[in-house]
């Protein structure tokens, strides 16, 4: 018997209530959390083409098995705004793709759906992105305009039900979030769970995709990567962007990748690094429940250890209390 | 059918006499409105497009007056009063006057600047002149949204000029749609600062789609784009793009001042 089917009614007579409630059922009805999770943090000097052997000898920590396996890398390419660290950078997406092919992956494609910018070719032109693919002769689609095909949900937290998804995504074998680490005006951090927003195509749900918004961020996160699952996270956190990301914050530095197979793990262990209270944070801390670990006890640091910065990452005013010398404050979803 | 693509395929193929309505005619939904592809149920906020897609191609009256109804009913949700309410008093992280409200994406969202600018554009060539009542209310409402948009410096992002503070940068294609929309306003500061940062920022683009519209904005002011023409296709070949909507943006742009040009809405 379900978890939901043992709430029975009582979950029929809050679910209505419960969108302006704070969170009081789950509304979710399996559980897939892994008992461990591994993260491996690995520190980084700069963006350089070393990034590929560094990434590989990180990547051979957790033994993946993806040969013959089609893989789809998801880097977070937003916009261009000359100067700003708001996209995975280049170098590391062509590293992850050489790394995979290594491990003897039958496809290896890098794909976007940019959130604020329609023209996803200028993206990928102005951040040389797409010069890199070229020479090494990799797929890219465009996830705002393929093909889409509608699909349940797996939770029920946006009250959405489904989602039109791109087929190249559904069609893949292995996801790997490739978040830039940054803070987020409307969801605290955007890292490898917020990522997944540019799956959701543009096509449908226009630029930005707003009714994600209005459905609520936090409940969208978490109901589009309990629906497509993330099988692994690369972020690159070499430098990241603090105070008002997205888009108009500030780079900070923090020369390190982080990987890991568990996104739950990988966004906590980001969190902390940046100085931010992982449990603080709705998305985390509920899918944290069925779908991830954040606890440190269950979580495997496989190579370089959890160090917050001196002073933690700056946010905008409403997420001043994810930082941690704010004291933690338990996240419920609004 | 996707409907964008759709759409700009019919304007840049509208002198080949094989092409007709057919397909449009037959996409759009019981209430006027059309989805974003074949087996979306839902409106587009394309629909404005596809609007003035049909009005370009021919005759259609009950088609195009149910789509501008469709039009003339649907409404960013901040035109509402609780939402209204909302901005001005508890959400002002984005600035902007809910008062000025244009169309969204989806229904039941905010307004944004491409479908608002389309929709502006459909209904200025639907009723021309003597715009009266609840059209003329449309369009003025939809112009002021715009404007109210745009950034400090000039030129449209997907919505908001300044959000939390800090002001958006602009976006090529956002910045010509909305140009092409405000065409037949009285020319003003803003305006003026828009086209020039187009102009400007046009010169050194090495993206097909965005530089294709920033031709037809240009072209529809009636300024010089042959340079920018001439360089179009040395960015990319026509062979190389894999994607229908810029192709035909590509190919309204490249042949925008020989055969006309379909964005610049007589209004």
């Amino acid at each position: 018997m379900t978890r939901r089917a043992v709430l029975g009614g009582s979950v029929a007579i809050a679910a209505g209530a419960a969108t302006s409630l704070p969170f009081l059922v789950p509304r979710y009805d399996w559980d897939r959390r892994p008992q461990r999770s591994g993260v491996a943090i690995l520190p980084v000097g700069e963006y350089s083409e070393k990034l590929e052997g560094l990434l590989w000898e990180g990547l051979k920590l957790f033994h993946l098995q993806v040969a013959g396996k089609s893989i789809l890398l998801k880097p977070n390419l937003v916009d261009y705004i000359p100067g700003a660290e708001i996209n995975t950078h280049p170098l590391l997406v062509i590293a992850a793709v050489e790394c995979f092919r290594r491990l003897g992956a039958k496809r290896v494609i890098v794909a976007e759906g940019p959130g604020h910018q329609r023209d996803t070719q200028l993206v990928l032109r102005a951040t040389g992105l797409d010069q890199l693919l070229r020479e090494h002769q990799i797929l890219f689609v465009d996830l705002n305009r393929d093909e889409v095909i509608k699909l349940p949900l797996r939770s029920d937290y946006s009250g959405l039900k489904h989602l039109w998804l791109p087929r190249t995504v559904l069609a893949a074998d292995f996801i790997v979030s490739m978040p830039k680490v940054k803070t987020h005006h409307w969801s605290g951090v955007t890292l490898s769970m917020k990522n997944m927003f540019g799956v959701v195509p543009g096509v449908k749900y226009g630029w930005p995709k707003n009714l994600l918004h209005w459905r609520g961020i936090q409940q969208s996160i978490v109901d589009l990567v309990a629906t497509v699952p993330i099988h692994f996270v690369i972020a690159d956190a070499i430098v990241c962007m603090e105070g008002n990301g997205p888009l108009t914050g500030t780079a900070r530095r923090l020369d390190r990748i982080i990987l890991s197979d568990d996104p739950v793990a990988a966004d906590a262990t980001c969190a902390r690094l940046m100085g931010l209270l992982p449990e603080c944070v709705p998305h985390v801390a509920e899918t944290a429940k069925f779908l991830g670990n954040v606890l440190p006890g269950r979580i495997d640091q496989l190579a370089a250890d959890v160090v917050s910065p001196a002073a933690p990452f700056q946010t905008v005013e409403e997420f001043e209390h994810l930082r941690e010398k704010a004291g933690p404050q338990p996240a419920t979803l609004p | 059918m996707d409907l964008e693509p759709t759409c700009l395929a019919l304007l840049a193929l509208r002198v080949q006499p094989s092409v007709n309505a057919t397909v449009l005619l037959k996409a759009q939904g019981r209430d006027g409105s059309w989805g974003s592809f074949a087996t979306d149920d839902e409106a587009s906020g394309l629909t404005g497009l596809a609007l003035l897609t049909l009005n370009t191609l021919g005759t259609f009256p009950d088609a195009t007056s149910h789509a501008a109804d469709w039009l003339l009913d649907a409404k960013g949700r901040e035109a509402s009063w609780i939402w209204k309410w909302k901005f001005r008093t508890t959400d002002t992280r984005v600035r902007f006057d809910p008062e000025k409200f244009g169309w969204p994406w989806d229904p039941g969202t905010c307004s944004w600047i491409v479908p608002t600018a389309f929709a502006l554009l459909a209904l200025k060539q639907s009723y021309p002149c003597c715009r009266r009542g609840r059209i003329a209310y449309r369009i003025q409402r939809g112009v002021e949204m715009l404007l109210d948009r745009a950034c400090p410096k000039g030129g449209w992002n997907a919505g908001n000029g300044v959000v939390y503070g800090a002001p958006m940068a602009p976006h090529l294609d956002a910045t010509a749609i909305a140009l092409l929309a405000v065409r037949s306003e009285p020319r003003h500061e803003l305006i003026e600062r828009s086209l020039g940062w187009l102009e400007h920022q046009s010169s050194s683009c090495s993206a097909p789609w965005s530089l294709a519209w920033s031709i037809l904005a240009l072209d529809a002011y009636d300024m010089s784009v042959a340079p920018l023409q001439q360089r179009l296709p040395t960015i990319t070949k026509p062979d190389e793009i894999d994607d229908t909507a810029t192709l035909a943006a590509v190919a309204l742009a490249l042949d925008c001042t020989a055969s006309g040009n379909p964005f610049k809405v007589i209004a």
